[in-house]
């Protein structure tokens, strides 16, 4: 049997493997991003005790290893009584390793807004919210997002460690092919062009955005 | 001058540490005058500016615009924060426009925001505005696509936009080459006759001398002198304000 013949039989196994990934990736991004905006205000405008339970978050959110993060929440926390299916572990896991990382990139982009503009705002008789909302946020933000998607790439990556909770996402279906065929080296090869499938073309989208976002500034 | 001065400052007092750059301010201006602070870098007249407005908060004494009174002695309070910056317009020396919006959102989004215009009376006003500043051709543009002076015509739009009652500008022109500086000082000299309240701190004396009717003239955080500007431009008392008006004019 060829390899190219071989990967024809792999591949169904392992898009569905993929697509279970990308649905872990997107989930944590989707709810783990505002998270991370909101540590990230929280951190730069609110009140002492407010910005001290943001950092405290953020810093153990990116001082723990995210693998620790999975394995705490899907082995540690049913002796607490609190259980979750591998899925929602691993998502819940990769969910506050993301609104850590990303609530420090958005913070340097709110941060990038000349306080003159924030001044402006004031003087206008603008408040707090609407300046964040209007002037702070949607600057803060682009100066982000190249940052941002590149971040996403990396968490992208980390769905693999989802494997470690019996998550049957990419990796862990090229292990179980290669547990039961042996053929280790031809699974793990096709699994690891798919991962790089997704991760170069989103590479190059991120250069792109970075040009275009440049524009008016 | 008015019995009632639409500006009343009362030993104005601002440090940072122990470092005094304001003491003692007093001054008073009437509706319709045109203030010129003058005086040379590090006299505090920026900082007196921005305490009016409440971007510096003052350590001492107390002043009052039209019907908003702050005590330094007292906490402020929001609402009252509010209500004496809705009668003031600034303009900063760097203009500080919002880069990501157009020129003519610039223009309306405050007024959508503070004054909960519909965007179209907002955008209408904007245009208005914009047309009195001589930038009628561009509302779609971005601030970064304009020169200084068109920037700082937009930033004086944008606050008039807001209908104050006093405009206060901190060194408008400083930034700008002296031929921009010109199309700003326009426009500046045309709100004056319009009978605008303004507060004006600059380094141009041309202006000082010709369109204001009062002249304040600081140093090391106090006012040396203040009157009519042709008196004090033809008779200065204070040795401070002849070495200063010497060293800028005579250049």
């Amino acid at each position: 049997m060829t390899v190219l013949s071989e990967w024809g039989t792999y591949f169904p196994q392992l898009l569905q493997g993929l697509l279970v990934s990308l649905r872990l990736a997107a989930i944590s991004l989707g709810v783990g991003i505002p998270i991370g905006l909101a540590l990230a205000i929280a951190n730069g405008s609110g009140g002492r005790v407010v910005r001290s339970v943001a950092v405290v978050l953020v810093e153990i959110g990116r001082g723990m290893p995210a693998l620790v993060m999975l394995q705490l929440v899907y082995f540690g926390l049913p002796s607490l009584g609190v259980s979750f299916a591998s899925f929602t572990a691993a998502a819940l896991g990769l969910t506050l390793t993301t609104a850590a990382y990303t609530s420090e990139i958005i913070r340097g982009g709110l941060q990038s807004v000349p306080a003159g503009e924030v001044e402006a705002a004031e003087a206008l008789n603008m408040s707090r919210f609407d300046t964040l909302r209007f002037i702070v946020i949607p600057q803060g933000m682009r100066v982000a997002v190249p940052s941002l998607m590149g971040f996403s790439i990396l968490i992208f990556q980390g769905t693999a460690l989802a494997y470690t909770i019996a998550l049957p996402e990419l990796l862990a279906t090229a292990y179980s092919i290669g547990s039961s065929t042996f053929r280790y080296l031809s699974v793990l090869t096709l699994a690891g062009f798919m991962y790089v499938a997704i991760t170069v073309p989103m590479s190059m989208l991120t250069e792109r955005v970075e040009l275009r976002l440049s524009r008016h500034l | 001058m008015e019995p009632h001065p639409v500006i009343d400052v009362q030993s104005l007092r601002k440090q940072y540490g122990e470092h005094v750059v304001l003491d003692d301010v007093t001054l008073q201006v009437a509706e319709g005058e045109v203030a010129a602070v003058i005086g040379p870098s590090g006299a505090g007249k920026s900082t007196m500016l921005r305490c009016l407005n409440l971007l510096e908060k003052p350590d001492g004494g107390r002043f009052r615009v039209q019907d908003t009174t702050i005590d330094a002695s007292a906490p402020i309070r929001p609402k009252d924060v509010k209500q004496l910056r809705r009668s003031l317009g600034m303009v900063f020396q760097s203009f500080n426009l919002f880069p990501h919006l157009t020129v003519l959102r610039n223009v309306a989004l405050p007024q959508e925001r503070v004054l909960g215009r519909s965007r179209a009376e907002a955008e209408a006003r904007g245009m208005e505005l914009l047309e009195r500043v001589g930038l009628a051709d561009k509302p779609a543009q971005y601030p970064s696509r304009c020169s200084g002076g068109q920037q700082q015509r937009i930033a004086i739009a944008r606050a008039l936009a807001l209908d104050p009652e006093v405009m206060l500008f901190d060194e408008p022109t400083s930034s700008l080459d002296p031929e921009l500086g010109l199309e700003v000082l326009a426009v500046m000299r045309e709100l004056a006759t319009e009978g605008m309240t303004m507060v004006v701190v600059t380094h141009e004396m041309q202006f000082a001398r010709d369109v204001s009717d009062h002249l304040i003239v600081m140093a090391h955080g106090g006012i040396i002198e203040q009157g009519k500007p042709e008196q004090i431009f033809s008779d200065p008392h204070h040795a401070r304000t002849r070495r200063f008006l010497r060293a800028v004019l005579d250049r």
